[in-house]
């Protein structure tokens, strides 16, 4: 086209838009329905690559396309209503359109002519605005080829020819093909990439206008929307949006007068109208190809001939206008290129315009012809002359005040100056925003300042400009649209992240807004995506308040999209994270996700449970206890503690069951431990060795403990907690084994499951919970998980006030919501660490302890203790009852017994009698067994005798492992019995706990479980009674009645340590006895008054017995065989060697020989040494044991109790002081550590000199006083008699030497005193045991007391070559009287 | 005075935060939060060299409705960003007249930054703080709420 300077102006792209003349603007109702729907029909495409923005330590997944705001933008323009103060969307021509089957088409487009004039420049008819006063007028003769006549079409298109010239008037034929063959064509719908987009839009305002079809019954709205004839070549250096943006030419369409309904149906427009959407397939079914270019030629003919010259004509006419009238003519010429873009007009903009901008022109002011002229310019695209238009006008009416005007020019002056070519002025950004400015505050108009801004924002972001862009979509939010604000808020967000500098965080944050404002449009699709995309930058930063509310978000959005996977997983993730939410929040959270989960599952009820988050389960913490739960004391009966889930775990004392464990099985099979041999477990936990499958026994209940923790501020219910398992029976009754048995369906004869009906976990905290098993037939079980109802409480009730009785509140939590749902336990096992490649990758063993091995039957043993006390003085000895229940449908056997303190304890020996008393009836009996005996046989020891073996201390077996003396050695199922059993309080001071292992077995081998055991822990808390010490020295006295051997004195010295707070008030020796293999006690000595040896507090006795060697033929035969002797005190003898008393004594004694025996360095080359020394050593040995009876009387509650018990003290050496408990040993002292070895020391070797001087014993037999006359005789001679006796068992050498020592002046002066006469030095050798007696003479002249302890006597070992030749026993003084008579 | 104070750490996660009118937390998070971006901004401004010798103090980062916020970071790059109320008028006077005068120390923003940072570096030093944790010190707390109630 030219343009007023007769310049060429290519004009590229041109659309044209064409709508039906009479068609009523939307209504803003409408208009806004209308964009919601596009925008909701608009979503991001389900497999969009999305761009990676990485922005410092963000990486950010971002669509870079918002095609629901491009549809919007583009919706919106076209729906935006024409307006007084602009010409942008009026129309600029009117095609007339008639059928050629009419009978006067002629005629009809007089009428028709006639109709557009009434319609344009009546008042009646506001809205389709007009662009100039005098509309281009086309006359289209439409021709329907299948149906018409076409010779009559010719002739009526050159009478149209004729009458309204070449240029004006067009025949158009369609519908080259009949319509019934349209079925079998495959040409695509020519229409229907025109229609989709805008038949929404049509149906809207032939919805909303149904007054339309006044004038003409078929004004239906042609709507061509086509893109133009040469159109392939697209400006660049425009943002795409802009590009996608349909810039339409307004074209009135005309009414085409069809007269019958049907000719009209079959024209293209009316079939595409009136069918609508509803039969959008068949639209132009009709039309051939040649029809489709016959339709295309018709607009290109429209547009050249018609169009472009008419417009160009206009500006012409409007530019001399303007020119004549101003005078002043600028180059107004140059070329230009681009689209416009037209819309629709509602009326009541204007009338909003009316009072805000003050003035109004009226349409054909001077001014708004500048303004007519500009636009015009602008749709021809000739931006630059547009622009001086569009400034001149701004100019105009900004003098005068008309804001509106003013405002519409500087948008557009801003526009056009932007779209100008080679860019020649800067953009005016200012223009923009005051136009904004003005729309929005002074106008009031959100639609134009809406249009404004988008515009603006689009060339913003053209030019980089991303803040400024931001910053005016931000402005332009207000509350009256949210859809409007939450797509440019969006927008905004997007402009942020596209900055040089990427603002994530703002772009997060306003994205956020943008889903609130989405949402409180009802967009929730876009909602959700935007919290998405938020949610990107605010994840795992550490902004958890955030994080939560956006999680919160996003799991209401997709629960309302029914998007509830999402749903439940962004609530999940709100509980699970450690929250620092309110309580209410937390609360508020829960109910909402409960209430979600629970759609969930109702959605799917048969599906599997689903896995909840809450409350959160230690796995590792669980434990796994196999048996029953422990009975409470009943009265007197108190049941063995064995092993209980009360118990925490400690090491130290599993290790102690495990060496028990470990012994007992060793005993029963003779002393090896089976290589399979594992201790028996039956509450496994996070350190016990759960590498293997644990056994468990049929009909013995399992239960597992479950720690559970609730991380919430809010107390969380859980009801109908149990526990989730497989079940996989062992070939049993035929079954195929491979039958796996899910708990869902509840087979409650295969495995009974416990129910908890309620458990309440407090805010914040842990707890756990027991689920019980009952396994009913063998096979492997596999505990998978939990399975609960997870529930709140209604309100904020206070749990933990005076409510908290679990008891008080049970069902009547109210329960708001529950959900159903399981938690699995899964626990790693312990990371290996074997192997080299275990050391260097991270492996973790397996963890079974949820998987049991259900076993056959096994018997089970309970154990009571009745009377079993819980306080005992040292060396105490009590009788109680031990009560042996055989609970299982076994019959047990092999019951025995394993204790690290055997001689706490005893069955009795099997000598014993056992008398199964009640043990009410035998309360007030003595523990002893006891014989009343005759007062006067005081002194003298009675003497009985038993064997060690009777006792159960054999040689070489385990004291700690007791059998028990069970009647029939088996326990039948159901049985029960009771045994006596008497504990002696452990002689140290203090509380000691006691462990003691049950062993049995079944009657049948059982080849996984061989045994069963029971534990039991006593705990004794024992005080001071009595401390007895003892010596053993030789009596020097030869008076021994059966001569030979040696005799011993035994001193006892007792006291009383008792400190009396227990109401002990004395005690009383009630009798003291012997044990030895060698030796027995003969008498007592003591002469004491004291008869009853009563020991008050505090107090000290010393007793002092004589000892005498057994008959050697009896030490003889029965070596193991020990001998007793009893001294009594009172009138009643307790048979020591019987039960108890033995048996305590045995157990000490064994105890006692448990410790390590002085070792002896062996050196072969010494060992005749070693003999030799061994030889020395055993003359000094006595193995003597002293044992003392005793009788506590104790006051308690203003009630006597007689207490009994007992001391031993063990007398290995002569001389040599031993205790009755073991003495406090002094710490030893730090020793240096020594980097060398000490030089082995023969020191050892030598046996002590006090060692030696006991191979001899000597004494002198002598008269004490000796009535000599002197006068008479004045020398003399006592005979003295030295006997000398061969304490050791081998032959010595002895040496007897008279003569005084003369180094000794004293002796000099004494022994001068008298001489020994004859021989004075003997030679001797004494046989083992012999008893030699040397008859000496001892010559003296004056009276006086004189010592006869003179003789040296050195011995020495005869067959050995090494002399230990020592003074044999320093004697004591033997003091002679020599009287003169 | 102060609705807001938080401490960001150099990582961008907060290592105290606490806001008076609790009720409106979320929003005070979201506020400080978005103004690490205008931090950032104003930081990676300067040039590499005038980072080590540049004022902690950052001055109003940006404005909102109802509130202002204030920045400072710390040479490690800790921030402290405060929220003001707009109504409160003494801060912003003196802000205005002494930042245009271009002494920072005068302007009663810098002085509780400088409080702020203080106390900040007494809760570092404590040696059973292990750094990056959230700051769970009393006193700092104190100090905090101490600025919050002030008015000045």
């Amino acid at each position: 086209m030219r343009d007023p300077n007769n310049q060429l102006h290519v004009i590229k792209n041109l659309k044209i838009a064409v709508s039906n003349i009479i068609t009523q603007p939307p209504q803003p109702g409408a208009i806004r329905k209308l964009l919601n729907d596009v925008v909701s029909s608009s979503q991001p495409a389900e497999g969009l690559v999305a761009n990676v923005i990485t922005a410092g330590d963000y990486d950010l997944n971002i669509s870079g396309t918002t095609p629901w705001f491009e549809s919007y933008r583009e919706t919106f323009l076209q729906s935006m209503p024409a307006s007084d103060h602009e010409f942008l969307n009026h129309y600029l021509a009117c095609m007339l359109v008639a059928s050629s089957s009419e009978a006067e088409p002629v005629e009809q487009f007089s009428k028709l002519s006639q109709e557009q004039h009434r319609i344009q420049h009546n008042s009646d008819y506001s809205y389709p605005k007009w662009f100039i006063p005098n509309t281009l007028k086309y006359y289209v003769l439409l021709h329907d080829v299948s149906a018409g006549d076409e010779q009559r079409a010719e002739l009526i298109y050159e009478e149209m020819k004729h009458k309204y010239g070449t240029q004006g008037c067009y025949l158009l034929k369609i519908n080259s093909r009949t319509s019934n063959r349209a079925s079998d064509e495959q040409i695509p719908d020519p229409w229907s990439q025109y229609l989709q987009k805008n038949s929404i839009q049509n149906q809207e305002s032939y919805e909303d206008g149904p007054c339309t079809i006044i004038s003409n019954k078929n004004s239906d709205s042609n709507l061509l929307s086509l893109d133009g004839l040469d159109n392939e070549v697209k400006v660049d250096g425009l943002p795409n949006n802009f590009r996608a943006h349909p810039l339409q030419l307004d074209q009135s369409s005309d009414p085409s007068n069809s007269i019958d309904a049907p000719d009209h149906v079959k024209s293209v427009s009316s079939l595409h109208e009136t069918k609508k959407a509803s039969t959008g397939i068949i639209h132009g079914a009709c039309l051939t190809l040649t029809d489709h270019d016959r339709i295309r030629q018709f607009i290109q003919e429209f547009t050249f001939r018609g169009l472009l010259p008419h417009i160009e004509k206009t500006i012409r006419q409007l530019n001399d206008q303007l020119i004549s009238r101003k005078g002043l003519s600028r180059s107004l010429f140059s070329a230009t290129k681009k689209w416009f873009s037209g819309s629709k007009v509602p009326e009541k903009s204007i009338n909003e315009l009316k009072n805000t901008s003050g003035l109004l022109y009226p349409p054909e002011a001077p001014e708004l012809q500048i303004r007519k002229m500009a636009d015009l310019c602008f749709l021809v695209q000739h931006y630059d002359l547009a622009y001086s238009c569009y400034h001149t006008a701004k100019k105009d009416f900004l003098n005068d005040q008309a804001m509106l005007y003013a405002a519409g020019a500087l948008e557009m002056a801003a526009v056009s100056a932007f779209l100008q070519p080679g860019a020649p002025r800067p953009y005016p950004a200012h223009y923009m925003d005051t136009a904004i400015q003005t729309y929005r505050d002074i106008c009031k108009n959100m639609v134009l300042a809406e249009r404004c801004v988008l515009l603006s924002a689009e060339i913003l972001k053209s030019q980089s400009k991303y803040s400024e862009a931001a910053a005016l979509l931000i402005r332009l939010t207000s509350e009256d649209s949210d859809l409007r604000s939450a797509l440019l808020l969006e927008q905004a967000a997007h402009c942020f992240i596209n900055m040089k500098s990427p603002m994530v965080r703002k772009y997060a944050f306003h994205m956020i807004l943008a889903g609130h404002r989405f949402s409180k449009a009802g967009q929730k699709k876009h909602a959700l995506r935007c919290y998405c995309q938020a949610m990107q930058v605010y994840k795992g930063k550490g902004w958890s308040l955030a994080e939560d509310h956006i999680n919160f978000t996003i799991g209401r959005q997709s629960y309302t999209l029914r998007q509830l996977d999402n749903a439940v997983s962004a609530f999940r993730h709100i509980l699970i994270n450690e929250s620092k939410q309110s309580a209410a929040q937390q609360g508020a959270f829960l109910r909402e996700y409960l209430y979600v989960y629970k759609n969930v599952s109702q959605l799917s009820p048969d599906g599997p449970l689903p896995q909840l988050p809450l409350p959160y389960i230690n796995s590792s913490a669980t434990r796994v206890f196999f048996g029953h739960d422990r009975r409470p004391a009943d009265g007197e009966k108190q049941a063995a503690t064995h092993v209980s889930l009360d118990q925490e775990y400690d090491s130290e004392s599993s290790q102690q069951w495990r060496e028990l464990e470990e012994q007992v099985v060793a005993v029963v099979n003779k002393g090896i431990i089976p290589s399979n041999f594992h201790p028996t477990q039956y509450c496994l936990n996070s350190y016990s060795d759960n590498s293997r499958f644990p056994l468990a026994v049929v009909e013995e209940p399992i239960t597992v403990e479950v720690a559970f923790r609730n991380p919430l501020k809010v107390p969380l219910l859980l009801t109908d907690l149990s526990l989730l398992w497989k079940f996989q029976p062992n070939d049993f009754s035929g079954k195929d084994n491979e039958e796996v048995k899910e708990r869902i369906t509840g087979e409650p004869e295969m495995i009974g499951t416990e129910v908890i009906s309620e458990f309440l976990i407090n805010s914040e905290e842990s707890k756990v919970a027991r689920l019980k098993l009952f396994p009913h037939h063998i096979g492997e079980l596999h505990i998978l998980g939990v399975v609960y109802n997870l529930g709140t409480i209604q309100g904020s009730m206070t749990v933990d006030g005076i409510g908290a009785l679990p008891g008080c509140h049970t069902g009547k939590y109210s329960l708001s919501m529950s959900v159903r749902g399981r938690q699995d336990l899964e626990i790693q096992g312990p990371r290996l660490n074997n192997t080299k490649e275990e050391k260097t990758s991270i492996k973790y063993g397996p963890d079974r302890r949820l998987d049991p091995i259900i076993t056959e039957e096994m018997p089970l043993l309970e154990v009571f203790f009745i009377h079993f006390p819980t306080g005992l003085l040292c060396g105490e000895i009590r009788k109680a009852y031990v009560e042996f229940v055989n609970v299982s449908k076994c019959p047990l056997t092999g019951l025995k017994v394993v204790s690290k303190r055997p001689e706490f304890f005893t069955f009795g020996g099997n000598t014993a009698v056992l008398t199964p008393l009640s043990p009410s009836a035998s309360e007030n009996c003595s523990a002893y067994k006891t014989v009343v005996t005759d007062s006067t046989s005081v002194c003298t020891a009675l003497i009985s005798s038993a064997s060690s073996i009777d006792f159960g201390i054999g040689i070489g077996s385990q004291p700690e492992v007791i059998p028990v003396p069970l009647p029939d050695t088996v326990l039948l199922p159901g049985a029960s019995v009771q045994l006596p059993m008497w504990l002696r309080g452990p002689d140290e001071e203090g509380v000691h706990e006691i462990n003691f292992l049950f062993y049995y077995e079944s009657i049948k081998k059982q080849p996984k479980i061989r045994h069963r055991i029971l534990r039991h822990t006593a705990v004794i808390c024992t005080s001071r009674s009595l401390n007895v010490r003892a010596t053993v020295c030789r009596s020097n006295s030869l008076e021994d009645e059966e001569g030979r051997g040696g005799n011993m004195l035994v001193f006892v010295d007792m006291e009383n340590t008792n400190t009396s707070e227990a109401g002990v008030k004395e005690f009383h020796i009630v009798q003291v006895s012997s044990s030895s293999k060698h030796w027995k006690l003969h008498k007592s000595v003591n002469l004491s008054e004291n008869k009853d040896a009563k020991l008050a507090s505090r107090e000290k006795g010393k007793f002092c017995f004589k000892a005498i060697r057994c008959k050697e033929k009896e030490a003889a035969t029965q070596s193991e065989k020990y001998t007793f002797a009893d001294i009594i005190f009172g009138n009643e003898q307790i048979i020591s060697s019987a039960s108890p008393c033995a048996d305590f004594f045995y157990r000490s004694l064994s105890s006692e020989l448990k410790k390590p025996p002085p070792q002896l360095s062996v050196h072969t080359e010494k060992q005749s040494v070693e003999d030799a020394v061994r030889l020395i050593q055993k003359c000094s040995e006595v193995d003597l044991n002293i044992v003392i009876l005793w009788k506590a009387y104790v006051v308690e509650d203003s009630k006597q109790l007689i207490l009994e018990g007992q001391h031993h003290v063990i007398l290995h050496t002569v001389g040599k002081e031993a205790f009755s408990y073991p003495q406090k040993q002094e710490p030893p002292e730090m020793e240096l550590l020594k980097f060398f070895r000490p030089e082995s020391t023969t020191v050892s070797l030598r046996p002590s000199v006090e060692q030696l001087s006991n191979l001899i014993k000597t004494s002198l037999h002598y008269p004490e006083s000796f009535n000599h006359p002197f006068h008479q005789k004045s020398l003399c001679v006592v005979p003295v008699t030295l006997l000398l006796s061969n304490c050791s068992k081998a032959d010595v050498d002895v040496i007897v030497d008279l003569r005084h020592k003369t180094t000794s002046p004293e002796a000099l002066e004494i022994h001068g005193s008298f001489t020994w006469l004859g021989q004075t030095q003997y030679k001797l050798q004494l046989k083992s045991q012999e008893i030699h007696s040397l008859q000496l003479k001892a010559c003296f002249v004056h009276t006086g007391v004189y010592n006869l302890g003179t003789p040296r006597i050195f011995a020495k070992l005869s067959d050995q070559v090494t002399v230990f030749e020592t003074s044999q026993q320093n004697s004591m003084p033997a003091l002679i009287i020599i009287n003169n008579v | 005075m102060a609705v807001c104070i938080a401490v960001i750490a150099k990582e961008n996660y907060p290592l105290y935060i606490r806001s008076t009118p609790t009720e409106n937390e979320l929003k005070f998070h979201y506020m400080v939060h978005t103004s690490l971006d205008v931090v950032d901004e104003k930081i990676s401004a300067m040039g590499k060299a005038l980072v080590d010798q540049r004022e902690l103090y950052l001055g109003l980062l940006y404005p909102t409705e109802d509130y202002k916020v204030y920045g400072y970071v710390t040479n490690s790059k800790v921030k402290f960003v405060m929220v003001v109320d707009s109504s409160n008028t003494a801060l912003r006077d003196n802000e205005i007249r002494s930042v245009s005068a271009g002494d920072w120390r005068t302007t009663p923003g810098w002085w509780m930054f400088r409080k702020l940072h203080n106390s900040y570096t007494d809760v570092m030093c404590n040696p059973f703080y292990n750094p990056g944790d959230r700051i769970q010190s009393r006193a700092f707390d104190n100090m905090v709420m101490s600025m919050m109630i002030q008015v000045c």
